[in-house]
């Protein structure tokens, strides 16, 4: 059954006497007044959430690696593990995961005492749709993807990341953000600001 | 023959003052219309330049100025530079017949704070105010682009109708004062005890709504319309040639007609009024300053309310409008002249 509605017509009385204009003006006006939402994005910047998609990073060994899972890894391979350099055991399967495989250029070396140890790790991020994909198939949580956004960059060149870069971001993530809480909203001050007219109750309140 | 010399010598600082004022607040209201603007949007609008963004009137003309300037293919050269100068003169003209306090004397020279203080004062203003729709025609049809041309010709539309209504909507306090002086207007406000709003309220509506008409103003911003007509006529102008339109049409003009509402509503520079029985300044420290500063106060107060309505509501059509111009605003106007003869008499006592 189709249900009817209509708008409530505007009376003569609040027509002659702009009862819908005042309604308005009410609104905008009390607007007004209120403290600004924005935030001065040169000056201040929102952190994003943990699981924002930005630039990948490489994570180091730092003995926080997934277990048993590592070490199965490591053990399969061969890998010569050297703390303080990237946890990558050399699988491709974040290759294989991608829908644009020619971004990853991956390529492991064998030492002179047989271990095997990675040697290049190139992602040219103009292919790059951010779907996250070589992030989920990285079996020893080493690829990730930080909250850098701010990817504009003056040549093509810029755009690609080595093995050194993506290690310094991971180690970057490491230092600043490794141990919060892998929720979407955490509970940091400045998105606090964003929403605090909402009366959303936030973990530090509560405590 | 001294004399002349003096009266030339007082005139040139009149309008140098004038022009100065004018055209320098003209410019600053761009850094007013966007904070109220950014503010009723819950921003901080411009923020960098200087403090709080003060001096972004001044960045923003440089950035016009070192614009490239462009001209349409078959746009006809000639009108194209005429509609800028026919859009910015009579508007800044206006002024020349808006009193801005009472008469004062200095150095012993008898001064009126206006440029020339003519008989049919507000006569000038209307007709300067039809000028502006020549600019705009002008304008579209000279830049040879179709959303110039329906932009200019929506803007003529409203401007003819609204021409009518807001003439027959000053006709009230006209008759009351007896004069089309400006001058006199506000004397007679002062000498009766009594702003003609408080028995002109329905003029008052109606000349506010024509106001925002004649000033291309939400809702009646039919004529640039950016969703449809990008900008209407100002399309094809680049650089301080587009800035001059939005300059004169929203600031000048509407400082302009702010200032012509409160001189024939507002009682001029008068304090606060209680019909029949008086004045009330709480601004009296102020000495001779204080008519000034009610002047600047009401029309800032104005001009002020008219942003705050274009940041409120929605935008009518053309037909809307033209259809609310001749079939209620006149007819408004109609009654409010027979209400008008009725208590004239009571107020000229």
């Amino acid at each position: 059954m189709i249900k009817k509605v209509f708008e409530k017509p505007v009376s003569w009385i609040e027509r002659a006497l702009f009862l819908d204009f005042i309604k308005g003006l009410s609104i905008t006006i009390r607007h007004a007044f209120r403290k600004t939402i924005t935030t001065h994005y040169p000056y201040e910047k929102l952190t994003p959430p943990k699981r924002f998609r930005g630039f990948h990073g490489h994570k180091v060994v730092d003995g926080n690696e997934p277990q048993p899972a590592f070490d199965e890894w490591v053990a399969r391979f061969n890998i010569h593990v050297q703390p303080g350099k990237s946890r990558c055991v050399v699988c491709q399967l974040c290759k294989r995961a991608c829908p644009v495989p020619e971004l990853f250029q991956i390529e492991g070396e064998k030492l002179p005492n047989g271990k095997r140890v990675l040697k290049t790790f190139n992602m040219n991020l103009m292919l790059c749709t951010f779907c996250g994909l070589c992030v989920d198939a990285c079996p020893v949580d080493c690829l990730f993807m930080s909250d850098i956004h701010e990817t504009a960059c003056y040549t093509r060149k810029d755009a690609i990341l080595d093995i050194e870069i993506l290690e310094k971001i991971g180690k970057d993530w490491q230092l600043r953000r490794e141990n919060e809480p892998d929720r979407i909203w955490i509970d940091d001050a400045q998105r606090k600001r964003l929403w605090y007219e909402n009366n959303l109750s936030f973990l530090e309140d509560k405590r | 023959m001294e004399g002349l010399v003096a009266n030339l010598i007082v005139i040139a600082i009149k309008i140098v003052v004038i022009l100065l004022i004018t055209l320098g607040i003209g410019a600053f209201l761009t850094w007013v219309e966007r904070k109220v603007a950014a503010h009723i949007q819950r921003r901080p609008g411009p923020m960098v330049v200087g403090w709080h963004g003060l001096l972004q009137p001044l960045a923003d003309g440089l950035k016009l100025l070192t614009k490239e300037d462009l001209f349409p293919r078959y746009g006809n050269r000639f009108l194209y530079y005429l509609a800028i100068v026919m859009a910015l003169v009579p508007a800044t003209l206006t002024f020349a017949v808006v009193p801005f306090g009472p008469e004062f004397t200095l150095f012993g020279i008898t001064v009126k704070p206006i440029l020339t203080d003519v008989n049919i004062g507000i006569l000038l203003v209307f007709a300067l105010g039809s000028m502006a729709v020549y600019a705009i025609a002008l304008a579209g049809w000279a830049s040879n682009s179709k959303y110039a041309l329906i932009g200019s010709m929506r803007k003529a539309g409203i401007v003819v109708s609204y021409e009518v209504v807001i003439t027959f909507a000053v006709m009230g306090p006209i008759i009351l004062a007896g004069t089309l002086s400006t001058y006199s207007i506000v004397q007679a406000q002062i000498e009766q005890k009594l702003w003609y709003i408080w028995v002109q309220p329905m003029a008052f509506v109606v000349y506010m709504f024509a106001v925002l008409a004649e000033m291309g103003r939400v809702p009646f911003d039919v004529q640039e319309a950016e969703a449809e007509l990008t900008t209407g006529f100002t399309v094809e102008y680049g650089g301080m040639k587009f800035g001059i339109f939005p300059l004169v049409e929203w600031y000048i003009e509407g400082l302009a007609l702010s200032a012509i509402a409160v001189v024939l509503f507002l009682g001029g520079w008068s304090p606060l009024n209680i019909p029949f029985v008086g004045f009330i300044d709480p601004l009296f420290f102020l000495g001779p300053l204080s008519p000034f500063l009610w002047f600047a106060l009401k029309v800032a107060l104005v001009f002020l309310f008219i942003l705050w309505l274009h940041w409120t509501l929605p935008r009518y059509r053309i037909d809307q409008i033209t259809e609310t111009a001749w079939k209620v605003m006149l007819p408004l106007t109609f009654i409010n002249l027979v209400f008008t003869a009725i208590v004239a008499p009571l107020i000229w006592r």
